[in-house]
């Protein structure tokens, strides 16, 4: 088992490093095609990274090692998620560790590095998207600890692996209300803990309306390839999970390297087509105010709160 | 039907059913709340249907499908046909269809439109110019600035849920089944409708919150005794639709004598 | 507990060998502290030093005395000649061994850090009164955890409130301020210890013994009402000490007017001991008790955390900002053992180990970052005589060791995964998520809103921490103060390190904790539900699929870290190899480079999150413009001022004071002046006193 484990393993990771710029480009080309443009192609940002980590690394006057280390730590932080997570297989010989509280924390930890690189540049820019970012960051807490709450009710653990083989053996845990509350929640705070659309806009360049790139606007070069490549990985972790989550089938439960390589390439077709409806659904939507946003994040502590109750009451006692 | 598969759907039908009041109490603009209000009714209905195909009553179909055409339909339209009066000034055909096109846009689609301060004041004077115009049908049709403000309505409605479980936990442990132990749902929507009615301001909100009311009543009657007898549904049935009458005709006087139909204007009939 | 448990305990008690760890340890501990205060006597630069060495000499003797109990060694000890009227009785079990380590480990460190601190002679902190104080109230707080009976308890509960009382004083020469802190601890604090006073009292009184064997053995005969009312009037002396909500009044302000590293040892020492009065009693001594009491506790607890996070969120003094996230904290922990009361009220034991388990884990990880975090702070003020956020800044170049280890402290305080509170924090969670499979509908509507509860308020932590260590220690300075700082002295340097290194252990090897932990939980009476297994490398929940390798995935970080920054290098293999970092200007969307007047300061970056919580918090903000004299659109002058005062203060504890006064300004009234009045009040009250006699018999 260990072999082929470990190399599952390897393999999420891999894929989520090197797959990571095309699922953005894709979700682009969407936006694009929507919109009526032509796009840039689905490789584009793979070519922004290459050209960016090509570039002279800078380091700005007056910053220091928190700033220099964040990239680094943000893309290392969601790796260690990606490898945790069971994207292609529940059999690694990880699963024992992969807490999804853990998980949670692990990917916070990149957002409070990113925050602290944004207030060592001194600027005005980095001050406020790190104050925004962590103000949205402790709102969306409470809910992603409620939805694990009403996840781990029925596999009886937060142990992601056990939590995807309870929902693999007995899918109707899925299509239960508790289930889809659950899902509603979740991807409400995925979609704050990425900075889409409702909540920040990735492609903005605003003053008054950005979060996560107000604290990123000195990086510049090798710096802020990993600074995008870590956003977008988190992304793509992130879509991971609800994946795995929600629509388990094809995960890989033995030790079979098959398996796994069907896992995987199911986990790439999921996390594209969850790509493809978000962008899609952007296009539709408008970003809130950021006052506003305590209100979205509201209604999904709500339905994590229901789907916890409902998991209980209706659960049969 | 199996017992497990039963049990599934009447939960789903019942998440649906509590998660329509919930996302009532989250949306602003009136005609997404009407919108929403159909869906629960459609959920409602969905209700008495399942019971009745699982323990073979037929009538219960036929109380599904009037719950449908007049929860779903009739009073949903009525709204609307309230909402366009009360929203589009007579001489301007065109726009009929505007508060609806905001809805459609999606969850998120006008909330960047906000326009919180504001909304009020300037409605009387800029009513018959029309540059102005879409401020003051804004204002008409959206629950600007509820007494309770949203993030915090939505808290409490957890809190509600909470406690309609805990209520309703020695009436589930008389006779613990499927439908029975959907109940907390049908008393959590009456909370919520009674907490729409006291802390929203539009004429339009409170009936909803009315509405929402009388639906979770009408919930809990269906899951406790499994379906009530044709007429009595028939004669409640009545009444609701009665009220709403009466309700759309006072939203109507209200907007010709007050130009607005924020409650609050209201108090100027004590003074 | 059952009887056959405690008298295997005394058994083993009396089993002991002659001479006793424990007890070597005590004794040990207790004369150099009282050399220590002698030593105050010394006048000269060596003073602080001497101090300092037989301080820290009884910590680490205190210590020594912990973990021995905690290993399995008890020790009692009856000293009737020492009290009078009472004795002394004292006893050393893992439950106290737990705190009196934790106790010990803290003064041994801060102590090695007050020799720097106070070493340069300037404030109070170095006056001759001060030094004599401190070695005192560190043995208090070492020998609390042993006392054995409601006298020995309370003398030296006493004694610790004043000795602290005093060193809280210890500069109020140089701030006002200081003097008003004084007031309020002082008044609470005793009003504290008549609530403990009453409650144990009751307890003596309806137990039949003042010992806490015979406590233990009478409380099954109490009335339920009895039991509950001395729980309720004990927990709340305790809580008030631990600096729960609503009755923390004092903490924030006592603490940043201490002396630091007097902060350091009331925040991370002298508040566990609330807790550990409420596991005592509540537990051990009462031997648990009906859900509403830890129903309340849970509330309690909840309210704290978040309340304390929230004002932690807003404040801009530094110190004010840790005192708060000491609430913080000990909410958490106080959910913890409520969780624990409530499933041991339900008769489940494994979940309510557990819970019990996780809250005394942190309060071992709060001690150890806060300690560490009222240093750097101390560092800080004496460095730049600032404690004010937003005079801060650019101390990351100016002190880099501090804010290496203020850093190091503030990831154990966010909770995040390498830092030690991550681990507690997660055990606390895991013990409420499973506490679900408890019956009954208390726990189905209270776990989630106590899971709530800890979330967010880890979550604002985060935006706190981030906000202490990214506007104090980063970006340019924004005073001349700020600019001119030095790094602190080696000794200073060295007390912080060994609180670093307790942090590191913590963090990265929690399993070692575990057996002691079990030993103190089973001491509390939840006896044979081992909640921890795995031990050494990782945690590992008993019969729960939960585990969690600290170690492990600290490795996996750093090398993530390290690939992660190799990347860019592996990517331009074709260009040279040895293109070094280049220096540039800040960009700053082309705006050039910043004044340090630019940049975020404490109070905007906690602005947002004011926004969102403005019904909690209720801040007052007031603009005032003065237009010049001849026009009325021309501003001379713009005022603005901004305050976030503690609401809860405010509401709660305004009404009664204000009624306090008009009581006392009519009782003025009485005082005419004349001794005829007076001696005629005292002369009526006997006639008085006597006719009720007469009437009533």
């Amino acid at each position: 088992m260990s072999g082929v484990g470990v190399a599952a393993v390897a393999a999420q990771v891999l894929v989520v490093v090197l797959g990571t710029p095309l699922l953005t480009g894709l979700m682009r080309q969407v936006r694009a095609r929507m919109e009526g443009r032509a796009g840039a192609g689905v490789a584009q940002p793979w070519r922004d990274m290459r050209k960016l980590l090509r570039k002279t690394p800078v380091t700005p006057t007056g910053t220091g090692p928190a700033f220099r280390v964040a990239p680094a730590l943000l893309v290392a932080t969601t790796a260690v998620a990606a490898a945790l997570v069971p994207l292609a297989s529940t059999a690694t010989p990880v699963s024992g560790e992969a807490d999804l509280i853990l998980v949670v924390a692990l990917l916070a930890l990149g957002s409070v590095a990113l925050a602290l690189a944004g207030l060592d540049t001194g600027t005005a820019f980095g001050g406020m998207g790190a104050s925004r970012e962590m103000t949205v960051a402790a709102l969306v807490e409470p809910t992603i600890l409620l939805a694990v709450f009403a996840l781990s009710i029925p596999a009886g653990t937060t142990n992601l692996p056990r939590i995807v083989e309870g929902a693999l053996h007995e899918p109707a845990r899925l299509a239960s209300p508790a289930g889809l509350l659950a899902t509603a929640a979740l991807a409400v705070a995925v979609l704050a803990e990425t900075g889409r659309i409702p909540v920040d806009n990735p492609s903005t360049h605003l003053e008054l309306t950005m979060v996560h790139e107000a604290m990123v606007l000195e990086y510049a070069g090798p710096d802020l390839a990993l600074v995008e490549l870590g956003a977008q990985m988190r992304l793509t972790v992130l879509l991971g999970l609800l994946a795995s989550l929600f629509a388990p089938w094809g995960i890989a439960t033995g030790a079979s390297a098959a398996a796994v390589a069907l896992g995987l390439v199911l986990f790439a077709a999921k996390v594209a087509m969850l790509g493809a409806v978000l962008a899609a659904a952007e296009v539709f939507w408008a970003k809130v105010r950021l006052f506003r946003v305590p209100e979205l994040l509201a209604g999904s502590f709500l339905l994590a709160l229901l789907a916890v109750t409902s998991s209980y009451f209706l659960g049969g006692v | 039907m199996s017992d497990s598969v039963f049990t599934q759907l009447l939960d789903l039908a019942c998440g649906a059913f509590l998660l329509t009041a919930v996302v009532v109490l989250w949306r602003r603009e009136l005609s997404v709340i009407v919108d929403v209000f159909a869906l629960q009714g459609v959920a409602l209905a969905t209700v008495p249907l399942l019971i009745g195909w699982h323990e073979g009553r037929w009538d219960l179909a036929a109380v599904a499908a009037g719950i449908a055409v007049l929860r779903a339909g009739i009073l949903p339209h009525l709204m609307r046909r309230a909402l366009t009066a009360t929203t589009a000034p007579p001489h301007a055909d065109e726009d009929e269809d505007d508060g609806a096109s905001y809805g459609t846009n999606g969850p998120y689609g006008t909330a960047s439109w906000d326009r919180t301060d504001g909304a009020h004041s300037p409605e009387r004077t800029d009513r018959t110019d029309g540059t102005h115009r879409y401020r003051a049908d804004a204002g008409e049709a959206r629950e600007t600035q509820p007494l309770v403000n949203v993030a915090a309505s939505l808290l409490t409605a957890a809190l509600l849920t909470l406690l309609a479980y805990a209520v309703s936990r020695p009436l589930i442990a008389l006779d613990p089944s499927p439908a029975t132990r959907a109940l907390p749902v049908g008393l959590a929507v009456v909370l919520i409708g009674f907490f729409v009615l006291t802390t929203r301001r539009r004429a339009l909100s409170q009936v909803v919150g009315f509405l929402l009311l009388d639906n979770g009543i009408t919930a809990i009657a269906f899951l406790a005794t499994s379906g009530v007898p044709l007429i009595v549904e028939l004669g409640v049935s009545f009444d609701v639709l009665l009220a709403v009458l009466v309700l759309q005709i006072l939203t109507t006087r209200m907007r010709t004598a007050f130009g607005t139909t924020d409650l609050d204007d209201l108090r100027e009939l004590h003074d | 507990m059952p009887a056959a448990a405690r008298g295997d305990r005394r058994g083993a008690a009396h089993r002991d060998r002659p001479v006793n760890t424990v007890a070597t340890a005590l004794a040990v501990a207790a004369g150099s502290a009282a050399s220590g205060s002698a030593a105050s006597l010394i006048s000269g630069r060596v003073r602080a030093a001497v101090v300092g060495v037989c301080t820290g000499v009884s910590g680490v003797a205190g210590c020594c005395a912990g973990v021995a109990a905690l290993g399995g060694a008890r020790w009692s000890a009856e000293l009737p000649w020492l009290l009078p009227l009472a004795g002394v009785h004292l006893h050393v079990d893992a439950l106290s061994g737990l705190f009196m380590a934790v106790a010990g480990a803290v003064v041994a460190a801060v102590s090695l850090y007050g020799v720097g601190y106070s070493g340069h002679g300037r404030g109070g902190a170095a006056s001759r009164g001060v030094q004599g104080v401190l070695p005192l109230f560190a043995l208090t707080l070492v020998l609390v955890p042993a006392a054995a009976s409601v006298s020995t308890f309370l003398v030296l509960w006493e004694a610790m409130a004043l000795a602290s009382l005093l060193l809280v004083l210890a500069e109020h020469r140089e701030r006002p301020s200081v003097r008003t802190a004084g007031v309020w601890y002082a008044v609470m604090t005793h009003l504290g210890l008549v609530l403990l006073l009453t409650g144990l009292a009751w307890f003596a009184a309806g137990a039949g013994g003042e010992d806490f064997a015979s406590l233990r053995e009478g409380a099954g005969d109490l009335s339920p009402a009895a039991r509950g009312g001395v729980f309720l009037l004990v927990t709340a002396a305790f809580a008030s000490k631990a600096g729960a909500v609503p009755l923390h009044a004092w903490l924030p302000r006592a603490h940043p007017e201490a002396p630091s590293h007097i902060s350091a040892l009331m925040s991370a020492a002298m508040v566990n001991l609330g807790v550990y009065g409420i596991v005592r009693v509540g537990f051990d001594l009462l031997g648990g008790g009906a859900r509403w009491w830890w129903l309340v506790l849970i509330a309690v607890g909840g309210l704290s955390a978040v309340y304390g996070i929230l004002q932690a969120a807003v404040s801009s003094d530094l110190k004010r900002l840790l005192a708060y996230s000491t609430s913080e904290n000990m909410g958490l922990v106080l959910i913890g053992v409520g969780a624990a009361g409530l499933f041991a009220a339900a008769g489940q034991r494994g979940p309510a180990a557990l819970a019990l388990g996780a809250a005394l884990l942190h309060v071992v990880n709060h001690s150890a970052f806060k300690a560490l975090l009222f240093c750097a702070a101390g560092s800080v003020l004496r460095a730049t005589g600032v404690r004010d956020m937003d005079r801060l800044g650019g101390l990351r170049a100016r002190m880099p060791v501090t804010a290496g280890l203020f850093a190091l402290a503030s990831l154990g305080a966010v909770a995040l995964p390498p830092g030690n509170g991550f681990v507690s924090e997660w055990l606390l969670l895991q013990s409420l998520i499973h506490g679900l499979a408890v019956p009954g509908l208390s726990t189905a509507i209270v776990l989630p809103l106590a899971v709530a509860l800890i979330a967010l308020s880890a979550g604002v932590a985060a935006a706190v921490f981030v906000k202490a260590l990214g506007v104090s220690f980063f970006a340019r300075p924004r005073s001349p103060q700020a600019a001119e700082a030095r790094e602190s002295p080696a000794s200073m340097l060295a007390g912080m390190g060994l609180l670093a290194a307790g942090c590191g252990v913590l963090a990265l090897v929690p399993g070692l904790l575990g057996g002691a932990l079990d030993r103190a939980v089973a001491t509390a009476g939840l006896t044979g539900a081992g909640p921890l297994t795995g031990g050494g490398l990782r945690v590992e929940l008993d019969g729960l699929a939960a585990r969690l390798s600290p170690l492990w995935v600290t490795a996996a970080l750093a090398a993530a870290v390290v690939l992660a920054a190799a990347l860019p290098r592996l990517a331009v293999r074709r260009r040279s190899r040895h293109v070094r970092r280049r220096d540039v200007r800040l960009w700053d969307c082309g705006g050039g480079s910043p004044t340090p007047r630019m940049a975020y300061t404490a109070t905007s970056f906690a602005e947002p999150l004011q926004r969102v919580f403005d019904d909690v918090l209720a801040p007052e903000q007031d603009v005032d413009v003065t237009p010049v004299r001849e026009s009325a659109y021309l501003v001379e002058r713009v005022r603005f001022q901004h305050a976030v005062p503690d609401r809860v203060e405010h509401r709660l504890y305004r009404p009664v004071l204000a009624a306090l006064a008009v009581t006392g300004r009519g009782a003025r009234r009485l005082a005419g002046g004349s001794v005829h009045l007076y001696l005629g009040y005292g002369f009526a009250v006997l006639v008085l006193l006597l006719a009720v006699l007469a009437v009533g018999w």
